[in-house]
C-alpha cells in the first residue's frame, strides 16, 4: 500500500478529480468521494494493523511524517467517519447550493486531517491544522447561513492562534520543533503558559466551554451530512491536541493531595465538568434536532476533558474508548437525522411526527445510536463512561462526579426528546404520503453504524487491546484484560455476559408476550381523550416545549456565556473607538496634543 | 454458564411472586393506617393475571415491542441482583453501574412502548418519569460513589460482605447523611409520594400507562414489581448490610418497603418542578457534604 504522503497526493488529487467531474456527471463526482474516503479507511487500517506504515517523503518539501499509535488510531476512527458520511453525498447534491464544492472540500479536509494526525513537526501540523479550518470553513454555508461559518472561523483561528503560541514557546524552550523532542523537553517558566495554550487549542477545537459558541451554529446550520463529519470527525481533532497537552506534557504545579491530582489538570477537570453540565442543560431544550445533537457533542466532548486530565490508565483508556464510541453513535445519529431531513426538509422536532411508520430501519439505527449516547449497555457508551466513572471515583472528585453523573443521566432526557417528537407520537398528516424510507447506500451507511455500536459494546476487548497499545506508548501501565473482562479500579466488567442476560430477559418476555392472546390493532388517533372530540393529529401530539417544566428552572440563565462574549466585542470595540478618536483623526485639537506630547517627550530627553 | 442462568433466572422469578405478595400487604397495611379493611394479600397476583388472560389493543410494533424490551431488561437486570451471600448468580459481576444502567434500558423501552400509542398524555407521563429521575438520580449516586470509595469495590455483594466485617458499621449508621439522602432518592425512584407525579391518577390519567390494557399492561404490572425488587434490594445490599441468609434479607426488606409506604402515604404530591428543585436543595447538599466527610476528612463513624 501507499505511504502516507502518496496517500494524501492520492486523496488531494482524487480531491481535483472530483470537482472536474462534477461538470460531466454529478453522481460520478460523489462515487470519486465514496471511492476516495474509504480507499484511505482501508489504507489507514491495512498499514495500522495489518502492515506497517510507510513514512518516507519523496515529493513533498519540508514535510516529515512518523506513525504512532495514537495518530493512527485518530486516523482510522476520523477515516472510517469519512467514509460512512461520504455514502450519503450522492443523495444531498440537491440539498445544497455548491455540490461539486462539498465534494471537492470533503476530500481536501480528509487529506488535511490525515496531515495534522501523521506528522512529526510541529509547524507542519500548523499548517496542515489551518488547511483542515480553511477547507471545511467553506463547507458549513452551502445550505445558505454564513454567520455560522463567521463564528467557526472566530473560533477555530482563536485555537490556531493558541496553538502557534504554544508552538513558539516550545521551540524557546526546547531549540526543536519536532514533536517529540519539544515535548519531552518543556520545563522552567513557560510550562504553564505552553500547557494553557494547548489546552485553549484542543477545547476550541472540541468545543468545550467557554469556547462552545461555535459548535452548535455550525452543527446546527450545516448541511446535515456535514453536521456528520463535524461532530464525529473534525471535533475528534480537539481531542487529538488535548491529549498533548494532558498526556503527553508532564505534570506540573501544586499536587492537591485530596484527589492526587496537579492543580492545572484539576482545573481542566472542572473546565471538562463544566462542559458536560451546560451542553446537557442546553441539549434539553433544543427545538431543531441537530442542535439537540451539537449540545450533546459538546457535552461528550466534557467527557472526554475530564477523562484526559485525570492522568490514569483507567481513565485514558476510557477517554480514547469515548472518543471511539461517541463518534459512532453521534455520527449514527446526525445521519438518522440528516435521512429524515432529506424526506421532510426539516429537523425541527415541532413540526415532525410519527416518522416510524414510515421510516423504521431509520428509527433502530437512531435507537441503537441514542441508547450507546446515553451510556447504557450493551452498547459502546456504556464501556467508555464505566472505565471513566472507575476513575472518577477512585480519585475521589466528588464535584466533578456530580457533572458525569449528571451528564449521564441528563442524556437520558435529551436524546428522548427526537426519538418522542419526531419518530414516535401521532403520524402527522402532511408527511403521511410524502415520506419513504431512506435509499439503499444511506441505509447500508446507517447499518453498519448500528453493528459497529452494538460490537464496541458486547466485544470491547479486542479494540481496548489497541488503546492498550497507545497507553503503553503514552508511558502509561496497560489496562488488565482478560479475553472477555474488564479490570477497573473498583470491579470487574464482563460486557458480553451483560448482552447475554440481556438478550435471555429479552427472549422471555418475549415468550411470555407471544404465548398471550393477540390483540387487536388500533389506529394512533383511537386513544383515550378523556371524553373529548380530537380529530387533528397535532393537537394529540406532544413535541413542543417537552421539558418546559424543567427547562423553567433554568431559563433566565442560559444566555450568560453568549453575553459574555457580547459584552467583550462591545470593550473591544470601545477600546478601537478610543484608538482611533486618538490616532486616526483629522481633528486640530488632536494633533495639537500630539504635538505638545511629543515635545513634552523630547523635552525629557534624557529620561527616555 | 446454564446454572448462573438459571440461578439468575430464578433470582428474577422469585423477586417478583416475592415483591408482589409483599405489595398485597402492604396494600393491607395502609388500609389499615386509612381504617380500611383492604384487599386480601394475594389481590395483585389476581390483578396481573387477570390481566395476562384479557384481549388488548395495539397501536403498532413500536408498542408492543417496546414492552417487551421493557420486560426483558429488567429480567435481565434482576438476574444480576445478589440476594444473600450465597445466592448471587453472577459472582464478582453484579456491578452497581450495570443496575443503575441495564435498568435504564427497561426504562427506555416503556417509555418508547408509551409514546408510541400516540397519547400526548403517556408522552407527558414519560417527561415527568424522566424529569424526576434526573432530580433523584445525582444525590444518590453520590452517595453511592462515597460507598464504593468506602468499601474499594462497586460489586454489590461485595460492598454487603464489606459492611459485615467486624470493625465496619452498615453504612446506614456509618454514613447518616448518606442514609437520608438515599431514602428520599429511593422514594423517588419507586414513585412513591411526594414524588408520583409521573403517574399522578387524578392529574394525567396515570401517565405512562393510559393506553395499556390486557396482556401489555399486565407484562408492564410484572416489570413494575421485577423494578421495586432491584432497587429495594439495592438498598438492603447497600446501606443495611445485605443479608447471611433468605430470612434475615426478607425481614430488611419488608421493614425497608412498609417503612417508604408508610412515609408516603403521609404525604401529599409535589408538582414535577418542585421535586426537582427539592433533590437538587437539601439531598445533593447533604451527599455532597458527606462525600466531602467521609472522603476528605476520613470522618466515618
Amino acid at each position: 500500500m501507499a505511504s502516507i504522503e502518496l496517500l494524501i497526493l492520492l486523496t488531494l488529487a482524487l480531491a481535483l478529480v472530483s470537482y472536474l467531474l462534477y461538470m460531466w456527471s454529478p453522481r460520478l463526482s460523489s462515487s470519486v468521494t465514496i471511492l476516495g474516503s474509504f480507499l484511505v479507511f482501508g489504507s489507514i487500517v491495512y498499514q495500522g494493523y495489518i502492515g506497517s506504515f510507510d513514512v518516507g517523503v519523496n515529493y513533498l518539501p519540508y514535510v516529515s511524517f512518523q506513525a504512532s499509535a495514537l495518530s493512527t488510531f485518530f486516523a482510522v476512527i476520523i477515516s472510517f467517519t469519512y467514509a460512512m458520511v461520504s455514502l450519503f453525498n450522492p443523495y444531498f447534491l440537491k440539498k445544497e447550493t455548491n455540490g461539486r464544492l462539498h465534494n471537492f472540500l470533503f476530500l481536501m479536509t480528509l487529506a488535511f486531517v490525515l496531515g495534522v494526525l501523521f506528522t512529526n513537526h510541529f509547524m507542519t501540523m500548523f499548517f496542515f491544522f489551518e488547511a483542515v479550518v480553511w477547507t471545511s470553513l467553506f463547507m458549513i454555508p452551502l445550505k445558505g447561513s454564513k454567520q455560522a461559518a463567521v463564528m467557526y472561523y472566530g473560533f477555530s483561528a482563536f485555537g490556531s492562534f493558541a496553538l502557534l503560541a504554544a508552538i513558539f514557546l516550545l521551540r524557546a524552550n526546547s531549540g526543536s520543533f519536532l514533536i517529540d523532542e519539544s515535548l519531552a523537553l518543556v520545563g522552567g517558566s513557560n510550562q504553564l503558559a505552553i500547557f494553557a495554550l494547548l489546552v485553549i487549542a484542543g477545547m476550541a477545537k472540541l468545543g468545550a466551554f467557554p469556547f462552545h459558541l461555535w459548535l452548535p451554529e455550525v452543527l446546527g446550520k450545516a448541511p446535515e451530512h456535514t453536521s456528520a463529519l463535524f461532530s464525529g470527525g473534525l471535533e475528534k481533532l480537539g481531542a487529538f491536541i488535548t491529549v498533548f497537552a494532558l498526556v503527553r506534557l508532564a505534570p506540573f504545579g501544586p499536587n492537591f493531595s485530596a484527589v492526587d491530582l496537579a492543580w492545572t489538570k484539576y482545573v481542566v477537570a472542572i473546565m471538562g465538568a463544566l462542559t458536560i453540565v451546560f451542553g446537557t442543560l442546553m441539549a434539553i431544550r433544543q427545538d431543531d434536532a441537530k442542535k439537540l445533537l451539537a449540545y450533546s457533542s459538546m457535552s461528550n466532548g466534557g467527557y472526554m476533558l475530564v477523562a484526559f486530565s485525570l492522568m490514569n490508565n483507567i481513565s485514558l483508556m476510557g477517554g480514547l474508548y469515548h472518543v471511539l464510541a461517541h463518534a459512532l453513535a453521534s455520527v449514527a445519529a446526525f445521519l438518522a437525522i440528516a435521512a429524515v431531513a432529506r424526506q421532510t426538509n426539516t429537523t425541527k422536532m415541532s413540526e415532525l411526527g410519527g416518522m416510524i411508520h414510515k421510516m423504521p430501519v431509520t428509527y433502530m439505527v437512531y435507537l441503537i445510536a441514542i441508547i450507546s449516547m446515553a451510556g447504557i449497555p450493551p452498547m459502546g457508551g456504556f464501556i467508555s463512561k464505566w472505565l471513566i466513572f472507575q476513575a472518577v471515583i477512585n480519585k475521589g472528585l466528588i464535584f466533578v462526579a456530580v457533572a458525569v453523573f449528571f451528564g449521564s443521566v441528563g442524556s437520558f432526557l435529551y436524546v428522548f426528546r427526537p426519538l418522542a417528537a419526531l419518530f414516535l407520537g401521532q403520524e402527522l398528516p402532511q408527511f403521511k404520503k410524502t415520506v419513504k424510507e431512506a435509499p439503499i447506500f444511506m441505509l447500508v451507511a446507517m447499518v453498519i453504524l448500528s453493528i459497529l455500536n452494538l460490537l464496541t459494546g458486547i466485544t470491547p476487548t479486542p479494540i481496548l487491546r489497541v488503546i492498550n497499545t497507545v497507553i503503553v506508548e503514552l508511558g502509561l501501565e496497560s489496562v488488565v484484560l482478560t479475553r472477555y473482562t474488564i479490570e477497573g479500579y473498583n470491579g470487574l466488567l464482563h460486557p458480553g455476559l451483560i448482552a447475554l442476560v440481556f438478550v435471555f430477559g429479552v427472549f422471555v418476555a418475549f415468550l411470555i408476550f407471544i404465548s398471550l392472546k393477540k390483540s387487536k390493532k388500533v389506529g394512533l388517533m383511537d386513544t383515550y381523550t378523556a371524553g373529548n372530540f380530537i380529530y387533528t393529529e397535532e393537537l394529540m401530539h406532544y413535541s413542543v416545549d417537552f421539558y418546559a417544566p424543567l427547562e423553567r428552572l433554568y431559563e433566565k440563565y442560559i444566555h450568560i456565556a453568549k453575553n459574555v462574549y457580547a459584552s467583550i466585542d462591545h470593550k473591544i470595540k470601545e477600546f478601537a473607538r478610543l484608538v482611533k478618536y486618538f490616532v486616526f483623526s483629522y481633528k486640530p485639537e488632536i494633533t495639537a496634543f500630539w504635538l505638545v506630547l511629543i515635545l513634552i517627550i523630547f523635552l525629557w530627553g534624557d529620561v527616555l | 454458564m446454564i446454572l448462573s442462568l438459571v440461578i439468575g433466572f430464578g433470582v428474577a422469578l422469585g423477586g417478583f411472586a416475592f415483591q408482589t405478595a409483599l405489595g398485597g400487604v402492604n396494600r393491607k397495611i395502609v388500609a389499615r393506617l386509612q381504617k380500611r379493611v383492604g384487599p386480601r394479600w394475594y389481590q395483585e397476583f389476581l390483578d396481573i393475571f387477570k390481566l395476562l388472560s384479557k384481549r388488548s389493543v395495539s397501536h403498532g410494533w413500536i408498542f408492543d415491542f417496546g414492552v417487551i424490551m421493557a420486560l426483558g431488561g429488567i429480567i435481565g437486570t434482576a438476574m444480576f441482583m445478589p440476594v444473600t451471600e450465597n445466592i448471587v448468580a453472577f459472582p464478582n459481576f453484579d456491578n452497581f453501574f450495570i443496575f443503575v444502567y441495564l435498568l435504564a434500558v427497561g426504562m427506555l423501552g416503556m417509555a418508547m412502548s408509551a409514546s408510541g400509542s400516540g397519547n400526548p398524555l403517556a408522552s407527558v407521563g414519560v417527561m415527568r418519569a424522566l424529569t424526576t429521575m434526573v432530580a433523584y438520580e445525582i444525590p444518590f449516586m453520590i452517595v453511592v460513589l462515597t460507598i464504593i470509595k468506602l468499601a474499594g469495590t462497586s460489586s454489590v455483594s461485595g460492598i454487603a460482605s464489606f459492611q459485615q466485617l467486624a470493625e465496619n458499621n452498615w453504612f446506614m449508621i456509618a454514613l447518616p447523611f448518606g442514609f437520608v439522602v438515599a431514602v428520599l432518592s429511593l422514594m423517588g425512584m419507586l414513585g412513591k409520594k411526594p414524588f408520583e407525579t409521573y403517574i399522578a391518577p387524578a392529574e394525567i390519567a396515570s401517565g405512562p400507562m393510559v393506553e395499556y390494557g390486557g396482556k401489555q399492561l399486565g407484562m408492564l404490572f410484572i416489570m413494575h414489581e421485577i423494578t421495586v425488587f432491584i432497587e429495594v434490594s439495592l438498598f438492603v445490599h447497600l446501606f443495611l448490610g445485605g443479608a447471611e441468609n433468605i430470612g434475615m434479607f426478607v425481614l430488611k426488606y419488608f421493614l425497608v418497603y412498609a417503612s417508604l409506604n408508610l412515609i408516603s402515604n403521609v404525604n401529599g404530591r409535589f408538582k414535577i418542578d418542585q421535586v426537582v428543585v427539592f433533590f437538587y436543595k437539601w439531598p445533593l447538599a447533604l451527599a455532597i457534604g458527606q462525600a466531602i466527610i467521609a472522603i476528605y476528612l476520613g470522618w466515618v463513624i
